[in-house]
C-alpha cells in the first residue's frame, strides 16, 4: 500500500489553482484545493474538484487517432507527427502559410505557448496566432 | 511525539501515519511509513488543516486491515466518531495523537487554521447573513428577513459541490445531490434553496462543526451556521451531540436496535420545527 499527496497546478484552466491529488497504489481517488495555496486559498471550482475523474476518465485519448474513410483509427505518434507534417507542407505549398494558424492555450505553459508561436513565426511563416480565451 | 510515531511504525503497531510535512513551503498532509522512517523527523502538526480522515478512509477502503495512525484535532477526533458509528473505519485500526486545536478564550495557542471567519462586508450585512453569526443571532430577524437573507446567500452558489467534496463525514456512494430527479441539472444557480437544504437535511447527526466546508466554498455562504441550525435540533431533540462519542447514532439504522427516540424532557413549545419532528419521531 502506498499512499502520496502530490501538490500541484490545475491544468483546467490559466488562473493556476493549487491542488493537492490524493494518490493510492498509483491511482489519484481524489482531488483536494491546496489550504496555503496563494491563488486559490483552499478554494476550487467544479472543475478542480474533479480532476481526477478526468485523469481516470475511460474516455480519455492515450495515443493518437487518424481519420480515414470518416472513422478515427488508432496510430502511432510517429504515423500521426508525419501525417500532420505532409498536410501542412501540402496546404502551405498550395495556398501560402497564411492558410494555416495556430491557436494556443492557457492550459500549457509559458514555454510551451511560446513555442507554438515560435512554430508559427518561423517554421510555418505566418502570423496568424490566437488564443483559446479569445473563443 | 516524533519518538513515539516512529517506535509504533517499527514495532509495527500501525502501518502508515498521517501528519502534515512543509513541502515547497506549503504544510501539507504527508503520509508516513516504516520504510522511510526518517521522513518522520520532518512531521509537523500543521498551520493549515486538511481531513486527514477521509484520507484514512480512502487508504482503508483500498486495503481494509491496514492500520492507521493519524494527528488529530479535536475536529477530527469527532470526525473519526462519526466513521466509525456508520462503518468507514474500524476504531480498531485507528491510533490517533491528540494535538492542539483551534484558539479560543480558554486556549490561547492554537494549531489550527481556523479563525473567526471575516467581519462581512457592508452589502452583506444588509442582504446577506454574516458568517460570524450564531444561529440564535439570525433568529432575532423576522421569518420573511431571514427568508430572503438566506435566498441571497445560496444564491450565489456556483455548484462546485466543494462543501460536499471536503466533508469528512461525506462518504455515500450515490449521493442525493447528484440525483437528477431532486437536484435539477444545468442551470446554475442551482435549485434555490433545494440544494442547500437536501444536504442540510443530511448533515442533521452527521455535522461535526469542523467548518471545512465554509473554508472551502469559493462564495463564502454561511454553510457551518447553516449546519449548526440544524444539529441544535438534533441536540434538542435526541439529545445527541453529534461526534461527541462513537456510541450509536439515533439516525442509524445500522445494528442490533434502531434507537430514534427523542429526549425525555418537555419541549418548548415556541419552536415549531422541533415539535413537528418530535411528534413525528413518536
Amino acid at each position: 500500500m502506498q499512499c502520496k499527496l502530490v501538490p500541484s497546478i490545475c491544468s483546467y484552466c490559466g488562473t493556476g489553482c493549487g491542488v493537492l491529488f490524493e494518490v493510492i497504489d498509483g491511482k489519484i481517488v481524489s482531488t483536494l484545493p491546496m489550504k496555503t495555496h496563494p491563488v486559490n486559498e483552499g478554494k476550487l471550482c467544479i472543475k478542480g474538484w474533479n480532476l481526477h475523474e478526468h485523469v481516470n476518465s475511460f474516455l480519455r485519448l492515450k495515443q493518437p487517432l487518424i481519420k480515414a474513410f470518416g472513422r478515427f483509427i488508432k496510430a502511432d505518434w510517429e504515423e500521426a507527427i508525419q501525417l500532420a507534417a505532409d498536410r501542412f507542407r501540402e496546404i502551405i505549398e498550395k495556398y501560402g502559410p497564411d492558410a494555416v494558424g495556430i491557436l494556443v492555450s492557457a492550459k500549457i505553459t509559458n514555454e510551451e505557448n511560446y513555442l507554438a508561436q515560435k512554430f508559427a513565426r518561423a517554421v510555418i511563416g505566418t502570423n496568424n496566432v490566437d488564443h483559446c480565451a479569445r473563443l | 511525539m516524533i519518538e513515539k510515531i516512529k517506535q509504533w511504525l517499527q514495532d509495527g503497531i500501525i502501518d502508515v501515519f498521517l501528519g502534515y510535512k512543509m513541502v515547497m513551503g506549503h504544510p501539507l498532509p504527508h503520509c508516513f511509513v516504516k520504510e522511510k522512517i526518517e521522513e518522520v523527523d520532518d512531521l509537523i502538526i500543521g498551520s493549515s488543516r486538511y481531513s486527514l480522515e477521509k484520507i484514512a478512509t480512502h487508504i482503508s477502503a483500498a486495503k481494509p486491515d491496514i492500520k492507521i495512525g493519524m494527528l488529530a484535532r479535536d475536529c477530527n477526533q469527532r470526525a473519526l466518531n462519526v466513521l466509525y458509528i456508520w462503518n468507514q473505519l474500524n476504531p480498531d485500526n485507528v491510533k490517533t495523537v491528540n494535538v492542539n486545536c483551534c484558539p479560543s478564550n480558554l486556549k490561547e495557542h492554537g494549531d489550527c487554521s481556523y479563525i473567526e471567519p471575516e467581519t462581512p462586508g457592508i452589502y452583506k450585512q444588509q442582504v446577506g447573513v454574516d458568517n460570524t453569526h450564531r444561529p440564535q443571532d439570525i433568529e432575532r430577524c423576522d421569518q420573511p428577513e431571514r427568508l430572503s437573507r438566506w435566498m441571497y446567500e445560496f444564491q450565489k452558489c456556483i455548484k462546485c459541490y466543494g462543501c460536499r467534496n471536503i466533508c469528512p463525514v461525506c462518504f455515500c456512494q450515490e449521493c442525493s445531490l447528484e440525483h437528477k430527479e431532486l437536484v435539477g441539472t444545468g442551470a446554475l444557480p442551482p435549485e434555490v434553496p433545494i440544494f442547500h437544504l437536501v444536504r442540510a437535511v443530511h448533515m442533521a447527526g452527521r455535522c461535526i462543526d469542523c467548518g471545512l466546508c465554509e473554508d472551502a466554498c469559493p462564495v463564502d455562504i454561511p454553510l457551518r451556521l447553516l449546519y449548526r441550525k440544524v444539529n441544535e435540533i438534533v441536540v434538542n431533540v435526541f439529545d445527541y451531540g453529534t461526534g461527541s462519542s462513537a456510541d450509536q447514532s439515533p439516525f442509524s439504522i445500522l445494528g442490533d436496535k434502531v434507537t430514534l427516540e427523542p429526549k425525555p424532557i418537555q419541549l418548548p413549545e415556541t419552536d415549531p420545527c422541533v415539535v413537528s419532528i418530535a411528534s413525528e419521531a413518536n
